[in-house]
């Protein structure tokens, strides 16, 4: 078992808007291993994306702020670290990758200056050394006739080549830990594939930590050793990516599971693609029991429209925020495997 | 970018060719005689005299031709109104004040507004933000001859022992103050605004996030990255307000008594003085067409983007 | 396609759709409502827009009322009352001529205004046409047509008005009008063909050509009445320019004279005798300023109305 790099406990963030305070992550806590991937999951809203940028204080502090919980990072609390040392920390401890590279990329400078940049401010070298080192980063991220590309203007490559870019920029200065904010759903679904392959290699490359946050279940499969699944500012399951696919709990999750198309399954063509009805819970009051009720086919007029369930261990390793988990369910009490 | 300039200037000829047959047609829809100096009517041979003289009994295209020939050979022609003047020699006198009017009322807007928009943006809605727009706000709306009266009024007129400001003229410095700052609280007003907004726009862009991503310092983020981008829109408003502030400088002129080329130009069409119109408009647009140029050129410096747009 | 059973799956034992609906929970998602109204909604939560439209429609119904109702009579003379200061009787005191100035400012609004608002629709007429034509056409025609709008941008603002009132002959309300619009139409135009040529783009219309509408009718139906918003927004933005146009034009003596009287041209009487009593320029001008400041207000107002692309999150 490795070491934990990334502690985040209870975390905290709210949104105060001129609509009342919008609760965004209400309560989120994980570990980060190192050389490990953490998947995070959930549709549109459910405060993954959040999650990430409050984890290095990304978000703009006049709506946003944090306001509970700690981010444990080297044994700092990220939360709580004044900003200069937080500028120390962003780009070479932890990196971070955002979902669309063709707005990621400031338009006005060259690649290779916003290379540069990064190198230079958190190492002593030279601009030609720099230079030499852009060079060698494009390079590794698969970037042909790499020496020309850093006097072009990001407006000339295509959306895959950036996002190669973007990864490159992230791990110029050797991180601990990258944060992948939907890093594929900008792209084509071919260069979906290329980019989460350059992901994986980076990360046994240079035995770094990531985190990816994602929408897609394909890319969870793909990628992630252990997956947490988040469901209106909460997490709702956390399991290892095997586990969760094989014996997924949250009847949330299990939604989101059959909501995918298997190819491989007879019959594919005749099943419909089930859908979840309704709407997420709108964040600004949220409720005190449970999130996913309204849209949930097993509940009924007990626990879960009383109180909020708490996220309890069903078996080592995978926890879930339910009070009907698949294997509680009457009549189909799993064997617990040995 | 060379090629890119080249461009942009070979289309300025056609432009200008353009603009001096509209105003050319424009001047000869006008009613009037140039040469009556009094009311009584002049008598037709002298009439047909003079006209013969300049050249206006010519066909229309002949005259345009001849002007063309002019403007691109620098002569303006003769004034028709002051039989001893040339064009030329009326703007050699009259046009440096003028131009640098709008210069300094330029440099004021530019100093002080972009500076302050900018403080602005970076403490948004705070009581700096509030009071610095809602003084921009009030500077912009209020008409440049009240601000003109009002600076002569007090600084000139009732405190003027303490600042030894003239309430007119154009010869020493201190002359000139007063002047560019009627001339330029609007357009800082407008500069303050748009730096505001653009900053605060430029702010919300994923890159500023990336930036701030990589650890890079937040004073590097302000400076290198969101204030170069959030420049562009004040450079591309700069053009054709450099272009006004030269040209539409007639009411600070007139009320500072500023021998520029406004109140020539005014005299000039009431006068029904063709020449001496057709000349002082044709440089004015051609003030115009310059300013827009620089700001096109110096917008591909700024945004590359641009410059592999085909023109 | 005939519906084939549901195969049972480990996962659907029983159809999502019949999950049970209960009583509307806290955190339900809110309801949408239509366009306007959320517009309108956003409009009134903008504390300065709607200041600046209450004033702005209180200036207009003074200007347009008070003339009418007022004891004075604007153009009584009247030297024993000469240059008064503010009072009861005359809120705003009296001109070089005893003239109630309370009276004449909205009178003079009622000419300023009037030529800001018709010198603005001219200005919208001409630019929306010349706009959407090169806009929905697009190709060659839109290239000349720009090209040309770049050249007219190089003619200066006010020398051009200048001209074209010469050229009218004389300087009334209609000749300002033209004037001061022939001048200024070259910005809506642009904003105008940028709009539409945004608009073509939309699924939408490529789905009306696909269905066989005739252009004319995608243009009308489609394209224009999603312009609508920006127009609004354009008279707003261009009023102020029309406005002060007018007002300078005015105090250099070109434009309105007496006996009527606007805003530009009683301050030009108000700086004849500032020195002494420079209350006359100053309230014609507060005028115009108030005039412009609500208008840029209520523009500022309308686009964040209208533009619904503000983070929350």
């Amino acid at each position: 078992m490795s070491e934990t790099l990334l502690s985040v406990r209870d975390l905290r963030t709210q949104f105060f808007t001129r609509e009342g305070v919008v609760h965004a992550v209400d309560g989120v806590s994980f570990d980060v291993h190192k050389g490990r991937t953490l998947g995070i999951v959930g549709e549109s809203g459910c405060g993954k994306t959040v999650t990430a940028l409050s984890i290095i204080r990304l978000l703009p502090t006049p709506p946003a702020r944090i306001v509970g919980g700690q981010v444990l990072f080297q044994g700092r609390d990220l939360t709580t670290l004044p900003e200069r040392e937080l500028e120390d920390i962003r780009g070479s401890e932890i990196a971070m990758i955002f979902q669309d590279p063709m707005t990621s990329l400031n338009p006005t400078l060259t690649i290779g200056m916003q290379i540069t940049e990064t190198i230079r401010r958190h190492s002593k070298l030279s601009k030609r050394a720099a230079r030499v080192r852009a060079i060698e980063l494009l390079e590794e991220v698969g970037l042909p006739r790499a020496a020309s590309r850093l006097d072009d203007y990001p407006h000339r490559l295509s959306g895959g080549m950036r996002q190669r870019v973007m990864i490159a920029i992230a791990i110029s200065c050797d991180p601990a830990l990258l944060i992948a904010d939907e890093p594929t759903t900008a792209l084509d679904v071919t260069v979906q594939a290329q980019v989460l392959d350059l992901l994986a290699e980076m990360r046994d490359a240079h035995d770094m930590a990531m985190i990816v946050i994602t929408h897609d279940m394909g890319v969870v499969a793909d990628i992630a050793d252990e997956v947490i699944v988040m469901y209106a500012g909460q997490v709702v399951e956390q399991a290892p990516v095997l586990e969760l696919f094989d014996r997924p709990e949250h009847p949330y999750t299990e939604a989101l599971l059959g909501a995918l198309p298997q190819i491989e399954d007879p019959g594919v063509r005749h099943r419909r693609l089930t859908a979840i009805p309704g709407r997420p819970p709108d964040l600004l009051d949220p409720p005190e029991t449970c999130r996913f009720a309204a849209r949930c086919k097993y509940a009924g007029g007990d626990a879960c429209t009383q109180h909020m369930p708490e996220l309890r261990e069903l078996r080592p390793g995978h926890l879930v925020r339910s009070e009907h988990p698949a294997s509680e369910r009457a009549g189909t009490r799993e064997k617990v495997a040995t | 970018m060379t090629t890119f300039v080249l461009r942009r200037l070979v289309w300025t000829v056609p432009v200008i060719l353009l603009v001096i047959l509209l105003t050319f047609l424009l001047m000869r829809q006008i009613e009037g005689n140039p040469f009556r100096t009094s009311e009584r009517a002049i008598p037709e041979s002298i009439q047909q005299n003079l006209e013969e003289k300049y050249g206006l009994d010519d066909p229309w295209y002949v005259q345009y031709l001849r002007y063309v020939k002019g403007v691109f050979t620098l002569d303006l022609g003769p004034s028709l109104v002051l039989r001893n003047r040339d064009v030329n020699d009326i703007v050699r006198e009259h046009f440096p004040p003028s131009l640098e009017l709008g210069a300094l009322a330029m440099l004021f807007a530019l100093v002080f507004g972009v500076p302050l928009g900018m403080l602005s943006a970076l403490r948004a809605n705070t009581f700096f933000d509030y009071g610095a727009m809602f003084v921009s706000n009030v500077g912009f709306a209020i008409p440049s001859f009240l601000v003109a009266t009002l600076l002569i009024y007090f600084f000139a007129l009732e405190w003027g022992d303490i600042f030894g400001l003239p309430t007119s003229g154009w010869d020493t410095w201190q002359s000139k103050v007063l002047p560019t700052i009627a001339l330029g609280l609007g357009p800082m007003a407008y500069f303050a605004r748009l730096t505001r907004g653009s900053m605060l726009e430029t702010m919300q862009q994923d890159y500023i996030r990336t930036a701030r991503a990589k650890g890079l310092r937040w004073r590097r983020v302000v400076v290198v990255h969101t204030l170069r981008n959030s420049l562009i829109p004040v450079v591309t408003a700069a053009g054709p307000i450099l272009g006004f502030l030269i040209t539409g400088s007639f009411i600070i002129e007139q009320i500072f008594a500023i021998p520029g080329i406004g109140r020539y130009y005014v005299t000039a069409v009431t006068g029904r003085d063709y020449s001496v119109v057709m000349g002082l408009t044709v440089l004015l647009a051609l003030i115009v067409i310059v300013a827009n140029l620089v700001v096109d050129i110096l917008y591909g410096f700024l945004d590359p983007r641009t410059r592999d747009a085909r023109a | 396609m005939a519906r084939a059973p549901r195969a049972a799956t480990s996962h659907a034992d029983i159809p999502l759709e019949a999950a049970p609906v209960t009583a509307p929970l806290a955190g339900a998602p809110v309801r949408q409502t239509n366009l306007w109204k959320d517009a309108w909604y956003r409009y009134i939560r903008n504390r300065a827009a709607v200041v600046a439209g209450a004033v702005f429609v209180l200036l207009l119904l003074y200007c347009l009322i008070w003339p009418a109702v007022s004891p004075y009579d604007p153009n009584d003379v009247d030297f024993s009352q000469a240059r008064e200061m503010p009072s009861l009787e005359h809120p705003f005191g009296t001109d070089t001529f005893g003239r109630d100035l309370f009276t004449r400012t909205a009178l003079g609004g009622r000419i300023s205004i009037g030529i800001g608002f018709a010198a603005t629709l001219v200005i919208l007429a001409i630019g929306v046409a010349y706009g959407s034509l090169s806009g929905f056409v697009g190709g060659r025609l839109d290239n000349g047509m720009m090209r040309f709008l770049d050249a007219l941008y190089g003619l200066p603002y006010l020398p051009f008005a200048i001209i074209t009132l010469a050229v009218i002959g004389d300087s009334g309300f209609w000749s300002l009008v033209i004037a001061l619009s022939i001048a200024s139409w070259l910005t809506t135009a642009r904003i105008m063909r940028g709009q539409v040529m945004t608009l073509k783009q939309n699924d939408y219309v490529r789905a009306a050509h696909v269905v066989g509408a005739r252009r004319h009718r995608v243009l009308m139906r489609h394209i224009l009445p999603n312009t609508l918003g920006i127009l609004v927004i354009a008279v707003f933005l261009e009023l102020p320019g029309v406005i002060l146009g007018e007002a300078f034009l005015s105090f250099i003596g070109l434009g309105i004279g007496p006996p009527d009287a606007s805003w530009g041209s009683m301050a030009q009487e108000g700086y004849k005798v500032y020195r002494v009593f420079p209350l006359l320029i100053i309230i014609p001008s507060v005028a115009i300023a108030t005039l412009i400041l609500c208008a840029n207000f209520i523009a500022d107002g309308l686009r964040d109305a209208l533009d619904p692309r503000t983070r929350e999150t």
